[in-house]
């Protein structure tokens, strides 16, 4: 199983880091260049909506923003900003999804084909991952796409390290039905 | 062609996938607009949104335990109208007075209205429907989106 470390790109950024930590919003705008299709990604993948996608986006550079004092540049700023978002859209999931889910019940169904169609820009595999219930599809995505291990899956999302692993079986099991089925 | 095996697929894939994607909107408008305000009066008036979402989390935690603990019998229908009218009523209270966004933003809610009302008609036939449920919730969460949004664009700029 492939399974990668959390991305560590070069930093370039770390001038605008500084610059934008002492209130430059130009320079801001600059890291927001540079990182705002990879932490959308990252918000899609884990939302599979593209409108809520947009919204935690927003969210994860506007809450950067004030947080942006607190990152001491001992890691890379990308391993800390995607760490940030995870942790922002995992919360933005909590706040406006999870009381429709327990009263209409759809943790247990996830997404039909259909509606997985409407997330453009999506191809492949990315098709077949929007469609995983929202538990099965966090817990795959922070796993096999962001590289995070079980252990700060289970702290992220508040689950036992065991529902983690078995979580990620049964996506991978789901995946592979539908891959099967296509 | 046969097809490649499942775990070749999957490792294929994870290994060529694009982390990045482009949103189809432009984003930083909005966050520029709230990074902009944050002055202590933006604070002050961000207090009732606040508060909003408080109580609705509170009275969606009392309506989802009434719905799964308490009373197995109760409507999922009547429940989610009663919750979502008191949303609706509560951020209209809430916005009454303030200048919208857009002008047509009271055309656009009543059209979800009629649909909500359509949907509402199908469920008296089919009380448990779970795909007609999912659909009366997805249009009520749009009439509360929309009033939000129109009134408080924090984040997306319409």
């Amino acid at each position: 199983m492939l399974h990668t470390k959390p991305e560590q790109t070069p930093l370039c950024d770390s001038a605008l880091i500084e610059r934008a930590k002492s209130g430059d919003q130009k320079a801001y705008k600059a890291l927001y260049d540079l990182h705002i299709k990879r932490v959308y990604g990252l918000c899609l993948r884990l939302l599979a909506d593209e409108t809520h996608a947009e919204d935690a986006t927003q969210e994860v550079f506007v809450q950067v923003w004030h947080k942006l004092k607190q990152f001491d540049e001992r890691s890379q700023f990308s391993t800390w900003l995607y760490s940030v978002a995870s942790n922002i859209t995992i919360s933005y999931v909590r706040k406006h999804k999870n009381w429709l889910n327990k009263v209409i019940s759809l943790e247990q169904s996830g997404m039909d084909e259909q509606t997985a169609e409407a997330c453009q820009g999506l191809n492949g595999l990315d098709k077949l991952i929007v469609r995983l219930p929202e538990r099965a599809r966090m817990v795959f995505v922070l796993y096999a796409i962001e590289g995070y291990r079980h252990e700060e899956i289970a702290n992220k999302l508040g689950m036992a390290v065991g529902s983690s692993k078995s979580q990620y079986h049964r996506a991978k099991q789901l995946l592979q039905q539908w891959y099967d089925y296509e | 062609m046969n097809k490649p095996d499942f775990d070749n697929y999957l490792n294929d894939s994870l290994a060529s996938l694009d982390k990045e994607i482009e949103p189809n909107k432009v984003l930083w408008s909005g966050v520029e607009h709230a990074i902009v305000n944050t002055s202590s009066d933006s604070e002050n008036k961000a207090t009732w949104p606040k508060l909003t979402a408080m109580a609705a989390c509170i009275i969606a935690s009392v309506l989802t335990f009434n719905v799964l603990v308490l009373n197995e019998n109760t409507n999922d229908v009547i429940a989610m109208n009663d919750y979502f009218s008191k949303q609706k009523s509560t951020l209209l209270v809430q916005y009454k007075g303030q200048d919208a966004l857009t002008d047509n933003w009271q055309i656009q809610l009543q059209e979800l209205e009629q649909a909500a009302q359509a949907i509402n008609k199908a469920l008296e036939n089919e009380p448990h429907n779970q795909a007609l449920l999912t659909m009366l919730a997805q249009v009520y969460q749009q009439q509360l989106d929309l009033i939000n949004k129109v009134h408080a664009p924090r984040w997306q700029h319409i």
